[in-house]
């Protein structure tokens, strides 16, 4: 399967977007491994090296740890952190670019609420 | 540590009075894979046939400490090199094929060619000719991955072959070949295809190595971002490689500006191999 990667970021940082969502929506459970740095860059064809670095930045976030010869596994309460961490983003990220674009529209909160409640529903 | 298995100081080659490669000098240790990119007559091909022993040359080179033109038969059981896929002779047959490579190659593993082969649907007894290209390429990739190098050299390895093929071919060479103790050196022109795969790219222009960098630094360094005509001259004070307009914007690629400085433009984003390539030839 050819893979298209977005070229506004590298493709190390692609990957590591992958695995955050896979934690997310626990297609990678914690204290599961994750797959092989070779088998990942078969899989996506992409260099090992890649892969491994995308490994490393999961490593320092603190969300997986290397168990010497066995590979990378996600460590316990990864999903919970990663869920705090996620919501922060938007809240200090995202959240103002849509705030922003709700005023340029004149939308009022009632609206908005509105919509959000009949979804739920 | 790792193991330098290329190392070149003051490289040359010329032909008469033409010079087809300028002092040139690299390193290049073990688990890279290296697209080398130029175009047609830059000299990929002088600098492939000096490391391979092919070509006389100038300078200093040293291919697994040897010395490739003293010591190629030697160098040759570390060296693998497949050129263009379509260059076995065509009136052979496959099991003969093996047979003198066996007869020729002390490192060459004719039982796992073989074992390779039995998975695809190339029959040992066919002639080359008899043979589709994919087949083809399946017998060459038997062939070399049979044998235990530490270097891979690939010139245009996929020409002519279709897409199902050349993925085919690339699989084999990550699943089958590369790891942290060899190094694969690749020239190709289909750029976009390889560059997933590659760990560095070496650019060659008129003879001369123009960019040797790994793809981490390349990423960091070279960022490409949409300018609208009326900040043109803004961003044109950051000096710009290259700059293209269309539809009133002006796609523009930075040497060594800082993301921040450009997102005042657009969103900046990576340049592809091609495209660095074409932006460091203006």
């Amino acid at each position: 399967m050819t893979q298209a990667w977005r070229d506004d970021q590298p493709i190390w940082r692609q990957i590591k977007d992958r695995v955050l969502s896979a934690i997310l929506d626990g297609g990678i459970k914690e204290g599961e491994p994750l797959p092989s740095v070779r088998q990942v860059a078969l899989d996506l064809q992409v260099n090992p090296l890649t892969v491994s670095k995308a490994y490393q930045e999961l490593a320092d976030d603190g969300l997986v740890e290397r168990r010497r010869g066995l590979g990378m596994f996600v460590i316990e309460g990864a999903r919970k952190g990663l869920s705090a961490s996620e919501r922060n983003t938007f809240l200090k990220e995202e959240w103002p670019v849509v705030v922003t674009r709700i005023k340029r529209l004149g939308l009022s909160a009632q609206e908005l609420l509105k919509d959000i409640e009949g979804n739920g529903q | 540590m790792t193991e330098v298995l290329i190392s070149a100081k003051g490289l040359a080659k010329n032909y008469g009075k033409k010079q087809a490669l300028k002092p040139t000098n690299l390193e290049i240790p073990a688990g890279r894979i290296v697209g080398v990119i130029g175009a047609n007559g830059a000299g990929k091909s002088t600098l492939l046939n000096c490391l391979l022993g092919l070509s006389d040359y100038e300078g200093d080179l040293q291919v697994m400490g040897m010395n490739p033109l003293m010591q190629r038969a030697v160098l040759m059981e570390q060296v693998c090199f497949i050129a263009d896929v379509a260059t076995l002779p065509r009136w052979a047959k496959v099991a003969d094929l093996l047979d003198w490579v066996a007869g020729l190659h002390p490192k060459f593993d004719q039982a796992k060619a073989i074992a390779r082969l039995k998975t695809t649907t190339v029959q040992l007894d066919s002639k080359i000719k008899a043979l589709s290209k994919g087949m083809i390429v399946q017998v060459h990739l038997a062939i070399a991955l049979a044998i235990d190098a530490r270097i891979l050299v690939l010139d245009e390895p996929t020409l002519g072959l279709d897409i199902v093929n050349r993925r085919g071919f690339y699989d084999a060479i990550l699943s089958d070949f590369f790891d942290e103790t060899r190094t694969v050196i690749i020239t190709t022109h289909q750029v976009d295809e390889v560059e997933p795969i590659l760990s560095h790219a070496i650019f060659i222009r008129d003879g001369a190595v123009t960019l040797d960098a790994s793809m981490d630094v390349i990423a960091d360094r070279f960022l490409a971002v949409d300018v609208l005509d009326t900040q043109k001259a803004e961003a044109e004070a950051l000096r710009p490689l290259y700059g293209r307009s269309l539809l009133g914007r002006t796609t523009f690629v930075f040497d060594g500006v800082a993301p921040d400085q450009l997102k005042t433009f657009g969103e900046p984003r990576r340049v592809g191999l091609a495209d660095l390539f074409v932006a460091l030839a203006q």
